[in-house]
């Protein structure tokens, strides 16, 4: 059993790496509930989704109960945390999308340094991951939501085999399959590296 | 398969071998007709989408009173829209079976109210199904249209976001070919609802009603799940409440005995009484309004049954809002006396982090028009707002929303603000919302004299649920012989006549072009034209625009981009305005509003 909580911001890929994760959970021959909520906005505000894999009936994630926090953007992770314990492991994009509420309102971006604090403050491991460069070494710069993909399947928590990631890749996204299973690997080797550390 | 609650609809209309599928497009009801609009042609069904919900309906009524299967899909909302047809379509009843779907969404997560249709189940004598998930919504569809020609009635098959939008396993059949044409027997003593015809016909609802309970009572969708065993408490529940009362009850380790209603109405009073009788206490967990309590309360009444009944009457569970595992622990917790620290602390403090509301996309021509008219009125206007992406215009550096209730409501309540107000009033309302509710208001206007300017916002899609057509698009699902309609003729063949079109995008001609439409007598009218942003860029007609950058040496700091426009391309930190080119749609809108002449195509 694992519940994985992914966030992010609209228009970053959260929902088809969601949607991998399922299917990598289907084809493990395992049960899986995922959900999305996107509000409003086409782009730009916040995405959360959840995977839930194992024996569970409700879709939705209770706070303080994520095994694995996936999040696609720094300040996000942040807000992430509510579903945090002693227990989760935090992978984090480096990147950052700076909300408009930072110009107009003045409020302060948290720095890298500050959301590392702070996740090991209330979690268990913290993995920041330069998302979007590995995917530009992949030769596909829009697939740093598979690296991401690829670092959440490096952890092992998910109880999944490798080969059915990539499997779940080529069903949800046939083009590009080369590059984005290299995507995939960058991410992976990043977590399973240091999960062995 | 893996398969989004909404897509397992679709999947179980098709393998119910419906006719005819019809919707109008409503997070969170909008992919079960974006996956019909994908096969209609392969599946030889027709699907289409309607200019709004009651039209839907209608399409349906017509296609499943001649003797066919039809399904119409819709949000919570659109129910009120479609209800007119609906309510007097329970008295003639169906031949062919007829499913609507109604989508609600408990929290509010895209919608301006949390309704709870399940009432117009009772409201109008309609039998009534609540899938708990994919599997489920899979399965009822198909059943309701069994129930549907069994009872001749329609059927209401209702989700929540959370049925809606949780994608789990599915596993299907086979896709059957079902009935295509049907020629309609006329039977005007049944069908044409002069007083005469609808006074018998209730009659035979309320008949129908009666079997539609005793099929309740039968029905495997009402049963009896054990969660662990001995338990002496139980809950009644139906839809995405069951879930979390299973997974709470696991996690609070209580064996609970769960009376699991996905045919709650008409209830199945039997099997109510049985399993009162059964528990010595019984609580009734359900999302938003208490319907399934009140009934329980009502059978056990009538039953002199002394069984404590516990629920939203008792405070045990909110009224507001979606449920969660949690808040349903918490609820069992305090019906049934249990010990369990459900309550978890906040182990962080989210007060103090920036927030990320929904905001217009970089590009969006919606941005454009309300700086233009922001400039062009000195923000002196009232602004009568409507429901689609530009509604998000109500945020600041805009605040270009003061009243909104619903679909098309911006040009009624705008004949009504002038009529009170010395203010100008300016009426804001997107292209497919204009075709869905906007053309009596603006008929009404012309009319009566009303003095206000209608501002459409006519970005060539349904943009904020999905990019569906709409009446004005060339282009729709592929079993339709489509026809573009006019949103000029339109307005003029509403009696309108001041009307201008401008481009967005060209700020200094859309202000001055406001500016001499407030100067006019009686209803005036600009369309503002240009398609979204998002769609040009998926279509790679971006590609003729030229992203832009800020000039550091010729910017004054003055933060007119960031403060009076909006763009999330444009960012400010450190005192310092930049744009992200990997954001920027190249719309060129920011030039125009930079009064230092500081933004520039990038080189």
């Amino acid at each position: 059993m694992a519940d994985i909580y992914l966030v992010g911001v609209g228009g970053q890929g959260i929902i088809t790496a969601s949607r991998v994760v399922g299917d990598a959970a289907i084809l493990g021959g395992e049960n899986v509930l995922l959900s999305e909520t996107h509000g409003m906005a086409q782009r730009g505000g916040s995405v959360v989704c959840t995977a839930r894999i194992g024996d569970v009936q409700s879709p939705l994630i209770p706070d303080g109960c994520a095994d694995l926090i996936l999040s696609f953007e720094l300040l996000e992770t942040l807000r992430s945390l509510c579903k945090a314990n002693r227990g989760t492991v935090v992978i984090t994009s480096t990147e950052k999308i700076v909300p408009l509420s930072v110009s107009t309102q003045k409020l302060k971006y948290p720095t890298a340094e500050e959301v590392k604090i702070e996740v090991e403050r209330i979690a268990k491991r913290f993995f920041p991951i330069d998302a979007r460069k590995l995917a530009e070494e992949a030769a596909v710069p829009m697939s740093s939501n598979i690296v991401m993909v690829g670092a959440l399947a490096g952890t092992g928590i998910s109880g999944l085999e490798r080969r059915h990631f990539e499997k779940a890749i080529e069903m949800n996204i046939p083009r590009w399959l080369p590059e984005n299973l290299d995507a995939f690997a960058r991410g992976f080797e990043a977590t399973s590296r240091w999960s062995q550390t | 398969m893996l398969l989004l609650g909404n897509e397992a609809i679709a999947r179980g209309a098709l393998e119910a071998g419906v006719a005819v599928a019809t919707t109008y497009p409503g997070t969170p009801a909008s992919e079960i007709g974006d996956a019909l609009a994908r096969v209609a042609k392969d599946a030889g069904i027709y699907f289409e989408y309607s200019a709004n919900e009651m039209v839907a309906t209608e399409i349906a009524i017509g296609a499943a009173a001649s003797g066919v299967r039809a399904l119409v899909s819709m949000k919570h909302v659109g129910v009120n829209v479609a209800a007119d047809a609906l309510m007097t379509f329970a008295y003639t009843g169906t031949r062919g079976g007829f499913v609507l779907v109604t989508a609600d969404d408990p929290s509010c997560h895209s919608s301006q109210n949390e309704q709870d249709n399940r009432y117009y189940a009772l409201l109008g004598g309609i039998p009534l199904l609540e899938p708990s998930s994919p599997q489920e919504c899979y399965e009822m569809t198909k059943e309701a249209f069994e129930l549907s020609e069994r009872l001749e009635l329609p059927v209401i098959l209702r989700t929540t976001t959370r049925i809606s939008h949780v994608r789990g396993p599915v596993v299907v059949g086979r896709i059957v070919q079902g009935l295509k044409r049907k020629e309609f027997i006329k039977d005007p003593k049944r069908f044409v609802t002069v007083p005469a015809v609808a006074r018998a016909r209730h009659l035979v609802l309320l008949e129908r009603l009666r079997e539609a309970e005793r099929l309740s009572e039968e029905s495997h969708l009402n049963k009896v799940q054990r969660i662990g065993t001995g338990a002496r408490i139980g809950v009644i529940t139906s839809s995405a409440a069951f879930n979390y009362v299973a997974d709470a009850a696991k996690a609070l380790g209580v064996p609970v005995d769960v009376l699991k209603l996905g045919f709650p109405h008409p209830l199945p009073n039997r099997l109510v009484i049985d399993f009162l009788r059964s528990h010595d206490r019984v609580a009734v967990v359900e999302e938003l309004e208490p319907i399934l309590e009140t009934s329980v309360r009502a059978v056990a009444q009538h039953e002199s049954i002394n069984t404590k009944i516990v629920g939203k009457a008792d405070g045990i569970l909110p009224r507001a809002y979606e449920f969660d595992q949690a808040i349903v622990a918490s609820g069992l917790v305090r019906a049934f006396g249990l010990r369990g620290d459900v309550a978890k602390e906040a182990v962080i403090d989210l007060q103090n982090l920036p927030v990320r509301p929904p905001v217009l996309c970089a590009g969006c021509p919606h941005s454009a028009v309300y700086f233009a008219v922001n400039k062009a009125t000195n923000r002196k206007a009232i602004f009568a707002s409507d429901i689609g992406c530009y509604t998000l215009g109500v945020a600041a550096p805009y605040n270009a929303a003061d009243l909104l209730v619903c679909m098309g409501s911006s040009v009624g309540t705008a004949g009504g603000l002038a009529k009170v107000n010395d203010l100008p009033v300016i009426a804001f309302i997107g292209d497919s919302t204009f075709f869905h509710a906007g053309i009596p208001g603006l008929i009404n206007g012309v009319h009566n004299g009303h003095k206000f300017l209608l501002m459409i916002l006519d970005n060539r899609t349904t943009a904020m649920t999905g990019h569906q057509p709409h009446p004005a698009s060339d282009t729709g699902p592929s079993c339709c012989n489509i026809t573009s309609v006019s949103i000029e003729e339109v307005v003029k063949g509403c009696g309108v006549r001041w009307l201008r079109v401008v481009d967005p995008y060209d700020i200094k001609t859309t202000t001055e072009t406001v500016k001499e439409a407030l100067r006019q007598e009686g209803v005036s009218v600009i369309i503002a034209r240009r398609e979204c942003a998002l769609i040009a860029e998926r279509d790679e007609k971006g590609a003729i625009l030229k992203k832009h950058e800020i000039d550091q040496e010729v910017c004054k700091k003055c933060r007119t981009c960031v403060e009076k426009f909006q763009c999330p391309a444009i960012s400010s930190t450190n005192k310092v305005q930049t744009i992200d080119e990997a954001l920027c749609a190249g719309c060129g809108v920011c030039a125009q509003v930079c009064p230092h002449k500081a933004i520039k195509e990038t080189r």
